[in-house]
């Protein structure tokens, strides 16, 4: 599905004190099977943004053309176009209510109209895209699960309604690292897997280095750069601007270029840092 | 926080602001209560100019103000008609049984008045007046109580922290009815019984949230030595200024004169 965000501007409580511009002309377009990932400091409207891209939020001027329609539209086609559209927001745990895991997995695609026997396979299916065994998972209380677990089964309740743009919204806040290593190699999985799209709204330069192809950084409401992962997440000056953290890699890539390495600062996985210091030390070798 | 809720405190700057939360709620009691001890025309008007004068000194965005009295809306719509159709008196209108009279029109719209006066008067003193304030208020007002038993500080303090946590819920509100928006259930459906099956996936997260908050909150009191409200003091002691002394002559002032006219009348 094609995302045209179209000089989308929120403002939330307007014409009251509390009156604040969340989004400030923002255009944005994803296209079917992308990575994207939205990267800004909190209160940038990274929030807003996908909250709108789900059709959740009615603009306060400019627009969102899912497949060429207007996602907030009250319309059969523009509803239609929405169920497509899968948002886990942030601590997604907080919407379980059911009794069962099975039967909270299962909200969503009953809610799409879904037979009781495809409810069931992508009940099953969604439970192991997420890494839970569903034969031990599927009659259990939500509520007695582990934090992580719980965050497992509210995202595979959204991946069971088979969404073609998947939208995570901080999705490994609060887990440890096992835990986020584990969700995330699940989520890149599945992506692999399907070809569907994918935006990953994170605050975590690895974590977006490692998912994402391309990243889109908001500041202050406004889109301040886009564009291939390595370029944006390797530039300094502008990640610094916008109040955020340099990826470590590529900051000690630069610490080491700017003391006579000749090494190349795009670089931001361990593993790849690795091999281009390495490659940098051969270099010096071969020239002693 | 997204939302300007009906009767949320707003922190700007303004006269009424500015005053001890005492004398506020003292001049609310007595505006809300005159009314019913003035029902003349005369005093009615001065009263209703009195709380026009302190609506603008309040500096409240009239449409604020007009969304509070919309949530009385349907109270007063039923009160007025149970006032107009039941009232004896003068014949006015008679379609079949039902019978209309000019003291039943009169009656409902004074109890009309009287409910907007108490909502307008409320969503003042709540828009001018901090929480905390207005949970010291309180206390200071119940305080003779406290001498029969009464624990007001504790009950002061359940106040505050219902106060507090009315915002937090909203955002909480909103938050799952999203989340629960985006898994196909139609929160804006008119159809009522489809309403209700949604009942379920909105109150369940959020009662579930409210526990777990309350329980995180009685740790962290707990765990700064929280003992219960007697012993606690307060940093900042209402003091009653100048300004708060020429306030409440004011507020005498007007409450008399509405009193006069009423016998004069």
């Amino acid at each position: 599905m094609l995302i045209q965000v179209e000089h989308l501007v929120h403002t939330y409580a307007p014409g009251t004190p509390l009156e604040r511009m969340a989004l400030r002309g923002v255009s944005v377009e994803i296209g079917a099977g992308e990575r994207v990932g939205i990267l800004g400091p909190t209160g940038s409207g990274k929030s807003t943004l996908v909250q709108h891209v789900a059709g959740l939020l009615v603009p306060t001027a400019g627009r969102i053309l899912l497949d060429g329609v207007a996602a907030h539209e009250r319309t059969a086609v523009a509803s239609a176009r929405r169920r497509r559209v899968g948002l886990a927001f942030q601590y997604p745990e907080a919407q379980i209510f059911e009794q069962t895991v099975f039967r909270e997995v299962a909200f969503g695609p009953r809610n799409l109209g879904l037979e009781e026997s495809e409810v069931a396979i992508r009940v099953r299916w969604a439970l192991e895209v997420v890494g839970l065994d569903t034969t031990v998972m599927q009659e259990r209380v939500p509520f007695t699960l582990s934090g992580g677990e719980m965050r497992r089964v509210a995202l595979a309740s959204i991946l069971a309604m088979q969404p073609e743009v998947l939208i995570l919204d901080e999705p490994t806040a609060g887990l440890d690292p096992r835990g986020r290593r584990g969700l995330l190699d699940r989520v890149q999985a599945w992506q692999e897997e399907t070809g569907l799209t994918l935006i990953l709204v994170s605050h975590s330069l690895e974590e977006l280095a490692r998912v994402v192809e391309r990243v889109v950084v908001l500041e202050g409401g406004k889109v301040i750069a886009d564009g291939a992962v390595r370029r944006v997440l390797s530039d300094a000056q502008l990640l610094r601007a916008a109040g955020l953290d340099v990826p470590q890699p590529v900051a000690l890539l630069q610490a080491l270029r700017e003391a006579g390495w000749s090494v190349r600062t795009d670089r931001m996985l361990p593993e790849e840092t690795a091999a281009e210091i390495a490659r940098a030390w051969r270099c010096l070798e071969g020239r002693a | 926080m997204n939302l300007l809720l009906p009767g949320m405190y707003v922190a700007t700057d303004s006269a009424l602001h500015r005053l001890d939360p005492r004398v506020k709620m003292g001049a609310a009691l007595l505006f809300t209560t005159l009314p019913f001890a003035a029902p003349g025309l005369r005093s009615t008007l001065l009263i209703l100019a009195f709380v026009v004068v302190v609506t603008l000194l309040s500096a409240a965005p009239l449409s604020a103000l007009l969304r509070t009295l919309g949530t009385v809306f349907w109270v007063g719509f039923f009160m007025f008609f149970f006032y107009l159709f039941t009232t004896p008196g003068r014949l006015l209108i008679a379609l079949g049984n039902v019978t209309v009279t000019w003291e039943g029109l009169l009656s409902g719209a004074t109890q009309i008045y009287r409910l907007c006066l108490l909502v307008i008067v409320g969503a003042i003193l709540t828009f001018t007046t901090s929480p905390s304030q207005l949970a010291h208020g309180v206390e200071a007002l119940l305080r003779p109580l406290a001498r029969l038993g009464l624990p007001v500080r504790e009950l002061v303090m359940v106040l505050t922290i219902a106060l507090r946590f009315v915002p937090t819920f909203f955002d909480e509100i909103d938050k799952i009815a999203k989340a629960q928006q985006a898994r196909g259930i139609d929160v804006f459906s008119r159809n009522p019984l489809r309403r209700a099956r949604n009942w379920i996936p909105m109150y369940v997260p959020i009662f579930v949230s409210a526990f777990r908050r309350a329980e995180e909150l009685a740790t962290a009191m707990e765990a700064r030595g929280f003992r219960g409200a007697r012993h606690r003091t307060r940093l900042r002691q209402l003091r009653l200024t100048r300004r708060d002394l020429m306030a409440s002559l004011i507020v005498l002032a007007v409450g008399l004169a509405v009193i006069g006219l009423e016998r004069l009348g």
